[in-house]
């Protein structure tokens, strides 16, 4: 000590932060324990990045996690699962954890991020035909795939021990096609580039980087524990209260008074379009179109879709990580899709290759065909649930948590 | 106690090996502490976009 004064005490300070590392993350996850059921209820936004509170509702016996797109979470409604089922109606609450914009590439990096925590959790992949058939080529757009980007996900796949090294691959060469997310950290780019790239000198390399890669999780991690114990923080006395009120659910009832609330917010138009949606499609509408006219740029469009792929390499996630997942989807909206010009059995395009996908890995599908000719289930083209469809899925995750479904 | 009283029982302490240990300890802690506060905040809240759909 008296040779090396600088070297005891550079010891000294990391031993002190190390223990006050160890410190802040058990109190950190003490909190998350304590309030993820209150968190489930409210918009989480601001820790959607992050997968802290994640892994800890995937450990809720009470809490059913789903992850997805824009269909479940662009309508506000009573009806909207965190709302329908805040005070555990039938003993259990949603963690929804779907965001706008959001697709099967960024759920495959979310699902991924949630690590050996996954395995044998039952976890709900909620999809719907909206980027396959509307979106240019069938790829997320750029901008939706940017704001749902976290520097903590591809991280935590790209080093993620459980997955293969060709579910890796795949990953890396799909997220290098959107270079503006990765700009911001060099060592991302490197890491991405060596997955990429099936060499043996690439896959050495990328093996021996495995130090440096977890420790940046690590520092990732640590940040996303404080940014979730802030938001926590900033929560009022009301908003951590959870209340529990058991109760029988007339799902008739409901479904009578949503649809009649459906109706009234759809009087703009004659296609029972919600009246938020109406105005950026009606362009659409102002001419007519010949019953399948468009069937066959529909199949096309369809067909070659690229989230497919994305979808593949979601449920190899999935499979790989051993997670008790289920796919849900939502459905066409038949008859809208049938006043431009696209007939029912061009739209079943969509189901079959759903299940042409997802069926070899074995995940048990739920397609909603059987909602396709609903009136009033969707609220536009894109599949968003209306007040009336969202009483349906409702009922569906109620099925599926007490294992009524699948 | 006065600046000037501070920096002799400081200059008193690093003559002696624990008292000098202990400052750098305490100055090596500062450092990792300033530099967990400029560059230890994350971001991982949902991006500002403005979701306009298909």
């Amino acid at each position: 000590m008296k040779r090396l004064p600088h070297l005891a005490a550079a010891l000294a300070a990391l031993l002190a932060t190390a223990a006050a590392v160890v410190a802040y993350t058990l109190y950190a996850r003490y909190s998350e324990n304590k309030y993820v059921h209150a968190v489930a209820a409210l918009d989480h936004g601001e820790i959607s990045r992050g997968i802290a509170m994640e892994q800890v509702a995937l450990r809720q016996p009470d809490l059913l996690l789903i992850y997805g797109a824009s269909e479940l979470v662009l309508l506000e409604t009573e009806y909207e699962a965190t709302r329908f089922f805040s005070t555990y109606p039938t003993g259990f609450m949603v963690f929804n954890a779907a965001t706008k914009g959001g697709s099967s590439l960024t759920v495959a990096q979310r699902l991924a991020a949630l690590g050996p925590e996954l395995r044998g959790r039952r976890v709900i992949f909620a999809i719907g035909p909206a980027i396959m058939t509307m979106a240019p080529f069938g790829d997320v757009a750029v901008r939706h795939y940017e704001a749902n980007f976290s520097q903590l996900h591809a991280f935590a796949l790209a080093f993620n021990p459980d997955l293969s090294l060709e579910t890796k691959r795949l990953a890396a060469v799909r997220m290098l096609n959107f270079p503006e997310t990765l700009s911001g950290n060099p060592f991302l780019v490197y890491t991405m580039r060596r997955l990429a790239d099936p060499s043996p000198l690439s896959t050495a390399i990328h093996f021996l980087s495995y130090p440096l890669g977890r420790l940046q999780i690590a520092i990732l991690q640590l940040q996303d524990h404080y940014a979730t114990v802030e938001y926590i923080h900033h929560l009022s006395a009301a908003e951590v209260t959870v209340s529990r009120e058991p109760r029988t659910i007339d799902w008739r009832d409901l479904l009578a008074v949503a649809a009649a609330e459906q109706i009234e917010s759809s009087d703009s138009n004659p296609y029972g379009v919600d009246n938020s949606q109406w105005p950026k499609i009606k362009e659409l509408f102002e001419t007519p179109a010949a019953p399948g006219s468009r069937d066959a740029d529909f199949i096309n469009d369809v067909t070659i879709a690229r989230e497919w792929d994305d979808l593949r390499l979601a449920l190899r996630v999935i499979k790989e990580s051993g997670a008790d997942a289920l796919i849900m989807s939502s459905p066409m909206n038949v008859p809208l899709w049938e006043v431009i010009g696209v007939s029912e059995r061009a739209q079943n395009t969509y189901y079959d290759l759903l299940h042409a996908v997802v069926d070899p890995f074995e995940v048990p599908v739920l397609d909603g065909r059987e909602w396709g000719r609903i009136p009033y289930f969707s609220m536009d083209l894109a599949s968003h649930a209306s007040r009336k469809g969202w009483i349906y899925v409702d009922q569906r995750l109620d099925d599926i948590y007490h294992r009524r479904l699948p | 106690m006065s600046i000037k009283g501070l920096m002799t029982s400081i200059i008193a302490a690093f003559r002696s090996p624990v008292g000098r240990v202990a400052l750098l300890t305490a100055y090596y802690v500062a450092i990792i502490g300033l530099l967990v506060v400029l560059y230890g905040k994350g971001d991982f809240g949902a991006t500002e976009f403005v979701y306009q759909g298909f």
